[in-house]
């Protein structure tokens, strides 16, 4: 029972996942399980796994959200144009403009959603071309190297420092470390505070929610405003780590962190969702690109996995949701059929 | 007749005022130049394709769902299409290929479309997954598998009986229109004529009642994306003769220019309601902005951004008249 109950955890299944991924890719390529290798994976998918924490708080809550990498491409096209036109600034001042932006941006989405009644997906493709468009015509599209420095020391700063077998040093990197922490928060936010579990009511069931006396407005706003706030943050991290503005570089990776939340456990319909399956789902798609690299195995075929690991993972947990609510009907009938044999005995 | 009133149905009034605003705002903008045979021309040309695909994307809608793999599916049928002609005839002969040959890659390249339909209703429609999701998985691979075909090159070459759909033109027509036109009639036809049009209008309003009516969900649902994916297959046929070349990333900006037109055109993203009368006004509409701001020169970045801007406006609107229609009854 124990056993049968642990595997229908989607968690448990995306542990199984990665680690026959890393095995098989560890016993071809020794590499793979380093230190050095890990702390690199994680820092490459850093941007996507912050994404993911705002995404998969939006699935949650029953909504959806295209516009966040627009949102993420304006705000780091303006933070970063503000800080070399009044130079000096740093990295705490960076973040904490961006993240009013970007809250803004999210906010308005939250309003159009909430207020008009229109759905989500309908509303964020419109904020999407509107953002990326108006910044595209701005802009005209220029990238901007000479990013300030604080944004570089920002990207190298580590968390632990080692030296590797071959004398190579390397560590946590801090913007990573920070992902994880604004995980670890979204968790207890979520599943201990009054306003976190409102988003799992709305997404579960918006006429209850309201009957309950959630405020839908307040969390509607709360998780656009969210998003955008966590997209503004991801947007400073990337373009500490790519260190440059290149302003078409975020938008078109809004699916691949959809897809990843998914995976990740989060149903679309709302309600159901975890930060640990996120974070594992990211986690598949992190190892999977560099079992790829490592086994030499050409990068045009990402997409293909990437598409049959949807596809597969969406169909199995299907089919697991059908056998369920099936059993759930057969134990109805099994106690129907009981009550109507004890009435018959009196 | 009245299958023509039915396609542009009273629903649509305030769209086709929209319309003809548009026309005249873009006419004043741009003066005789909007007018122009080249413009006419070049509108005639373009608008199937947005068309087209906002037709395909509102087959899905009408139940609720949505085909985000219809680009995907676009592209496909393009790159089978050339891989089937150079096996059949060797690659260095392609652009001289014959008839027969032609005919066999569109039809390799249309079954090909159409089992990625069939794959989607399959997938939604036997395990109860949202179509968003199931579009999603199937948008990402096959957009993998046109990579690894295609190695990620432009692929240019095709011969010229296939690009006359594309690129031709009929008695002064292009070839284009007239098939754009004859895909709408057809469509009309199926979606207002037949039962399974009626059992895709009926899941959309109510999904149970409709089980209860003994509408066979699972085969409308696999019929529905298969509807979808054909005209994924026709909006290939089209972008070959137009850019003589199949490549895996053509077109993806318009997967949301679909979603857009079905929108604007008056189908309801929950479902159970929509015309393809609507939907074609509002993808001629679409044609007649990116196009009028084209002629100024304008950025187009600033048409995405007035897209987007526009569909809000919309939105606005929308509340507005709903408010004021509530006032008014209330007032009686």
């Amino acid at each position: 029972m124990h056993i049968t109950k642990l595997l229908r955890r989607r968690e448990i299944v995306l542990v199984a996942l990665i680690v026959i991924l890393s095995v098989a890719t560890h016993a071809l390529n020794p590499n793979f399980l380093s230190l050095e290798n890990i702390t690199d994976l994680l820092k490459s998918f850093t941007v996507l796994g912050i994404f993911s924490l705002g995404v998969v708080m939006v699935i949650v809550s029953g909504g959806f959200d295209v516009s966040f990498t627009a949102i993420a491409q304006v705000v780091q096209y303006a933070v970063v144009a503000l800080f070399i036109h009044t130079g000096g600034g740093n990295i705490y001042f960076a973040v904490a403009v961006a993240i009013v932006f970007g809250t803004l941006l999210g906010l308005a989405n939250g309003a159009i959603i909430h207020y008009y009644r229109m759905p989500a997906i309908i509303v964020t493709i419109a904020t999407q071309s509107l953002y990326y468009g108006i910044m595209y015509v701005i802009t005209q599209g220029q990238l901007i190297y000479d990013i300030p420095g604080f944004f570089w020391e920002f990207a190298d700063a580590r968390v632990g420092n080692f030296t590797g077998a071959h004398g190579g040093s390397f560590g946590l990197s801090l913007p990573t470390f920070l992902w994880f922490i604004l995980g670890v928060i979204l968790f207890f936010f979520l599943s201990y505070t009054k306003l976190g579990r409102s988003v799992y009511a709305s997404g579960g069931n918006r006429i209850s929610a309201e009957r309950i006396g959630f405020n839908l407005a307040r969390t509607t706003l709360f998780v656009y405003g969210a998003m955008g706030a966590i997209a503004a943050f991801a947007s400073i991290v990337h373009v500490s780590l790519v260190q440059a503005v290149i302003p078409n570089s975020i938008v078109g990776s809004e699916m691949q962190v959809i897809a990843a939340v998914v995976l990740g456990g989060a149903s679309v319909t709302g309600g159901r969702g975890t930060v640990l399956g996120t974070f594992l789902g990211v986690l598949v798609f992190a190892i999977l690109s560099n079992s790829l690299t490592l086994l030499k195995i050409s990068s045009y075929y990402y997409d293909v996995f990437t598409g049959l690991i949807i596809l597969v993972s969406i169909t199995a947990n299907a089919i697991q949701v059908k056998r369920q609510k099936s059993q759930r009907i057969r134990v109805q009938i099994d106690e129907e059929h009981e009550a109507a044999k004890v009435g018959a005995a009196y | 007749m009245n299958g023509i009133t039915k396609v542009f149905s009273r629903q649509n009034a305030a769209l086709y005022t929209t319309l003809v605003l548009v026309f005249l705002l873009m006419t004043v903008l741009n003066g005789e130049k909007f007018f122009g045979v080249g413009n006419l021309f070049s509108m005639a040309y373009q608008l199937p394709v947005i068309g087209l695909l906002s037709v395909g994307m509102m087959v899905a809608m009408l139940t609720g769902g949505i085909n985000l793999s219809i680009i995907a599916n676009t592209n496909l049928n393009g790159i089978i299409i050339y891989m089937v002609l150079g096996a059949v005839v060797g690659a260095e002969n392609i652009q001289n290929a014959g008839i027969a040959p032609v005919a066999l890659a569109i039809l390799a390249g249309f079954l090909a479309s159409c089992i990625v339909g069939f794959i989607n209703g399959f997938l939604i429609s036997y395990f109860d997954i949202p179509a968003i999701l199931v579009t999603l998985g199937t948008m990402t691979l096959v957009n993998g598998l046109n990579i690894v075909l295609t190695k990620g090159y432009t692929i240019t070459g095709f011969p010229s009986t296939l690009n006359f759909l594309g690129a031709g033109s009929v008695l002064g027509i292009p070839a284009s229109i007239i098939l754009f036109v004859a895909a709408v009639l057809v469509i009309s036809v199926i979606l207002n004529r037949t039962r399974f049009g009626f059992s895709l209008y009926m899941m959309g309003a109510n999904p149970v009642a409709a089980e209860y009516s003994s509408v066979d969900i699972q085969k409308t649902t696999i019929m529905q994306y298969v509807l979808s994916a054909c005209f994924a297959s026709l909006t290939s046929l089209v972008m070959i003769g137009q850019f003589n070349s199949v490549k895996s990333s053509y077109a993806a900006s318009y997967l949301l220019v679909a979603v857009l037109a079905s929108f604007l055109g008056g189908v309801d993203p929950n479902g159970g309601f929509g015309k393809v009368g609507g939907v074609v006004a509002a993808a001629v509409v679409l044609q007649f902005i990116s196009s009028g701001l084209n002629l100024l020169r304008m950025d187009p970045f600033m048409i995405t951004a007035m897209w987007g801007g526009i569909i809000i406006l919309i939105i606005f609107a929308r509340a507005i008249a709903g408010r004021l229609k509530s006032r008014m009854q209330s007032t009686r």
